[in-house]
């Protein structure tokens, strides 16, 4: 091992000098590679931190473990029962509650509408929604210990006039200095007490515009926006009857979400009495379209930087084998010198793989670039802007890349120096 | 004392097109340690394959060489590499050095690939070398930036570097100017003193005379062996 070092050494050491000694033809050479991993880094990179973005969409929506029902309108089979719908009820939650036993939670959500909350002689439009406290396991969301609470079972049992604001409502209303907590806000002139703000959702791989860190953009904005009570409240005070705007079901196992489905659906036509006055949905198809065009964009992009990489590899051995025979005379004199047929192989393999680590590291540095050009147009184009942050396992794996391809083109080059006859090489003019 | 090389019924043959050229055709020749011979002949007489036979950069047809005692006639192209670089040191009309290294890396290149070559040590040995020649001014400086005569004094420097028993010069005066002549033969000759045997390929009557011995080559036959 020791011995095979002590003769890579001088190898490489040469390889440098012949890089230094060519730089714009080494240069030329290692475009290929530079492309070829800057593309691969850039793309794996991008594509990563869709991924990441978009499965915290999916996430924010309730995950994949999340149904969502809705009221409808009747299809036009049945629209002469219209009379006999009654529409989605807190009858629904208990029916389902007793025999869907995969759901584990249920949310009952009625929208009052996008209302305007007045806060002393501030004010701000946003939709106010009547929950229960199943809205936070339903919609995977929280209230800060230091945020006070959400609504809760007692609340909705009393019809109390108390409100959650999302925390991007939070600074419209009220001064910095003031903690909302316990505050008094007007919603078309009913008075309610803030008991808590919402978590706020910032995703990872979401730019922040704002200099407030409560309001953020985007999807992610509409996301903390809104402001919930208690749905009895929303119902018997604002709405005037009993129909819920829709339900959030939330299931213990996502393997179950089919069976959770059918049973839901089953449960929902024997409770309306076959009326089909809803629909069920759930976040599957949307995670799917996301899978597909993650893929599409791994194939369409790495298919580019594979491309890149195999050129880049020809152009490699291209200028190997150019170099050799314009140095077949030092071939020639390194043999009569002493050096063996595999002195010349590893000389010249080490070459190539010089020439392409180096021009894999130039790629990497490439690849920054791209990057972070890439998160600038993003942020500038879409509020929900990806940003892609650099891995260093990925950058390894460029680099390692390019060192293969090095290797692999490197062989056939160094193979015909090996052989190079020493008589024949030092007759060459 | 045993020669340092006896070659008994050596032959060359190649083929070219449909004829079969006798480069060699049954050459008996012995060279003593310390001996300063020269191989005279027009080209095409066979001195040049005997040369690179007998540098192991070629093997024979046909025909026994013995060299420091071993039979060395067909040896495998590794092992001949380890002869080349432990054992034959070579000095060529067209200096033949690398441009791209100074003077020092270029003396030093024959003893990168013995084993275990410690570059220290090499350069080291390289430097002494090249004060044997008269070079140890121009140690950093690239051939390119020397003159001929420099530059066959560095050629030189580089066939002693690794202690060799033999040294193949081949037309080693072809390239220079008769002051540079006389000095790089005067140099080579006194190698004999060291017990490295000298053998001065050329086919120059004046260089060959030089030598301590003349062998004359024609047709792949030793002509005439004479010891003047």
């Amino acid at each position: 091992m020791t011995r095979l070092f002590d003769r890579v050494r001088p190898a490489v050491i040469n390889g440098l000098r012949e890089l230094q000694a060519n730089k714009v033809r080494s240069l030329l050479s290692m475009s290929g590679i530079i492309l070829g991993v800057a593309s691969l880094v850039a793309m794996v990179t991008v594509v990563q931190g869709m991924v990441g973005n978009f499965r915290q969409f999916v996430d924010a929506m309730g995950g994949i473990e999340k149904i969502t029902v809705l009221r409808e309108q009747l299809p036009k089979e049945q629209e002469h029962l219209a009379e006999l719908s009654e529409g989605l009820t807190m009858r629904d939650v208990e029916r389902l509650r007793r025999t869907v036993p995969l759901v584990r939670n249920i949310s009952p959500e009625a929208r009052v509408g996008y209302e305007k909350i007045v806060y002393e002689d501030r004010e701000t439009n946003t939709y106010v929604t009547g929950v229960t406290a199943d809205y936070l396991p339903v919609a995977k969301r929280w209230v800060e210990p230091e945020e006070g609470r959400f609504v809760s079972d007692l609340d909705v049992h009393n019809m109390a006039d108390v409100i959650v604001l999302g925390s991007a409502v939070v600074p419209e209303l009220f001064a910095p200095n003031v903690d909302p907590v316990g505050q008094v806000v007007k919603v078309r002139g009913r008075r309610f007490t803030v008991v808590g703000i919402l978590n706020n959702i910032e995703g990872t791989g979401m730019q922040i515009r704002s200099a407030n860190s409560r309001s953020s953009g985007g999807a992610w904005r509409y996301r903390n926006s809104g402001a919930f009570i208690p749905v009895s409240t929303a119902l018997t005070k604002y709405n005037g009857n009993d129909r819920l705007s829709g339900l959030g079901l939330r299931i213990a196992d996502p393997e179950q979400l089919r069976d959770a489905v059918d049973q839901t659906e089953r449960t929902m036509l024997a409770a309306h009495k076959g009326l089909r006055d809803f629909s069920i949905s759930t976040n599957e198809q949307t995670l799917e379209d996301f899978r597909k065009t993650e893929a599409a964009f791994k194939l369409s992009l790495g298919g580019v930087a594979g491309i890149s990489l195999f050129v880049g590899g020809i152009g490699i051995m291209n200028v190997m084998l150019a170099s050799i025979n314009e140095r077949i005379r030092e071939i020639g004199v390194r043999k009569a010198v002493g050096a063996r047929g595999s002195d010349l192989f590893l000389q010249f393999l080490a070459e190539a793989a010089v020439v392409s680590v180096v021009g894999g590291l130039i790629g990497l540095l490439v690849s920054v670039g791209i990057v972070t050009l890439m998160n600038f147009i993003l942020t500038q184009a879409l509020p929900t802007g990806a940003v892609a942050t650099l891995d260093w396992v990925i950058m390894g794996e460029g680099l390692a890349f390019s060192v293969v391809i090095g290797l692999v083109a490197g062989v056939y080059p160094a193979l015909r120096a090996a052989k190079l006859d020493p008589i024949e090489a030092l007759r060459h003019e | 004392m045993p020669p340092l090389i006896a070659i008994r019924g050596l032959r060359k043959t190649y083929r070219m097109g449909d004829e079969n050229v006798h480069a060699l055709d049954g050459v008996d020749l012995d060279f003593q340690k310390g001996e300063f011979v020269a191989i005279l002949g027009p080209s095409g007489s066979g001195k040049s394959t005997l040369m690179h036979i007998l540098g192991f950069m070629d093997t024979p047809s046909e025909g026994s060489i013995v060299f420091d005692g071993e039979e060395v006639a067909r040896l495998d192209p590794d092992r001949r590499a380890w002869y080349r670089s432990h054992r034959v040191g070579f000095v060529f009309q067209a200096f033949n050095l690398l441009p791209r290294l100074t003077v020092v890396e270029n003396v030093a290149l024959p003893l990168l690939y013995r084993d275990n070559s410690d570059p220290a040590a090499n350069l080291a040995a390289a430097r002494t070398a090249l004060e044997r020649v008269g070079m140890s001014h121009r140690l950093d400086h690239r051939p390119t930036q020397l003159s001929g005569g420099e530059r066959q004094r560095v050629a030189v420097a580089r066939a002693i570097v690794g202690t060799p028993s033999i040294i193949f010069a081949d037309e080693p005066t072809g390239n220079l100017d008769v002051k540079n002549v006389d000095r790089v033969l005067d140099l080579l000759g006194s190698l004999i003193k060291e017990g490295i045997t000298v053998v001065l390929v050329t086919h120059d009557l004046s260089v060959a005379e030089r030598a301590h011995r003349v062998i004359s080559m024609r047709a792949g036959l030793v002509q005439e062996d004479r010891v003047r």
